[in-house]
């Protein structure tokens, strides 16, 4: 195998992605942002990560199952978003 | 069976599709589990009582080696199955290795972390939230330790046996795995660490 099919260059840019979301995600640390601001950098950050994994590394579109496989995610994913705000909700925000 | 060539290895057969689909459920259910451990992390982050917030124990330094190795070893299991689909069983192995060694460096670096916490007075039971903030960290850290073996014995079975259907099928299974607890850390990394030294 020679160095191109050795680091193909999806794999190659989408690790060089993850790594600048990083350096971006770092900078809510490293300057004076409100709380408001650093969370929508931390939401943007966090979850195009996880688009990169997903569709560079992970292959979730490249069978012919990628229907239910998306479908899954997302439903995970609803879960887990109903989980997260609904405790918040039920737990914190209800008694403010 | 019915060995279709013209889809890479892991998929040539019925079982081996079905067994990637079923791994996705099963991943679908691992994020409904950290889903309830993040929930419960940000009901109780304020419930200090007399123990640390968590500005006052977070590192800068050691989370983002953490977090570096962690999407290292994510990109070399990568090029592994890359590898693996060329047909280069020793370009995989490479790649797999070099994989397991960022994650045990990882590891590694976790515990020494787990051990500073407990030692400047962060230890599971001092509060609400160092408890949380342990569990959720724990459970991330002991799925990695689980992966570090898995992966260990898919590097002995290819070794042993080649690439065939079903080798190729459990590794592309376990860099699913493995990814996925790459992205996991990417929340912690976020929403526990940075959003705590915010």
């Amino acid at each position: 195998m020679n160095m191109k099919q050795l680091f193909p260059r999806g794999h190659v840019m989408g690790f060089i992605f993850s790594m600048v979301l990083t350096a971006v995600a770092l900078g809510v640390v490293v300057y004076d942002l409100s709380f408001k601001t650093g969370m929508i950098v931390l939401l943007v950050t966090a979850f195009m990560q996880a688009g990169v994994q997903l569709v560079m590394f992970m292959h979730a579109g490249e069978s012919e199952d990628k229907k239910a496989i998306y479908t899954n995610v997302y439903y995970a994913l609803f879960i887990a978003l109903v989980t997260i705000f609904g405790t918040l909700l039920t737990m914190i925000w209800g008694y403010q | 069976m019915k060995i279709d060539n013209s889809l890479p290895l892991e998929y040539s057969t019925e079982e081996n599709r079905l067994k990637i689909l079923g791994f996705w459920i099963f991943l679908g259910a691992e994020i409904a589990l950290f889903a309830t451990l993040f929930a419960t992390y940000f009901t109780l982050v304020n419930r200090t009582g007399n123990g640390p917030i968590g500005a006052d124990i977070f590192e800068v330094t050691p989370v983002l080696i953490e977090t570096i190795l962690l999407l290292t070893s994510s990109f070399t299991i990568g090029l592994g199955i890359n590898a693996m689909r060329h047909g280069s069983k020793n370009a995989m192995m490479v790649f797999f290795i070099i994989t397991l060694a960022l994650g045990a460096g990882f590891l590694g670096t976790e515990i020494f972390e787990f051990k500073h916490y407990v030692h400047i007075g962060a230890g599971l039971q001092v509060s609400a939230f160092t408890s949380i903030l342990l569990t959720l960290l724990g459970t991330h850290g002991a799925h990695v330790t689980l992966g570090l073996f898995w992966g260990l014995f898919i590097v002995l079975q290819v070794k042993k046996r080649g690439l065939t259907p079903e080798t190729t099928n459990k590794a592309f299974i376990y860099s699913l795995y493995w990814h996925f607890l790459d992205v996991v850390w990417i929340f912690i990394f976020s929403f526990v660490y940075l959003k705590g030294m915010m």
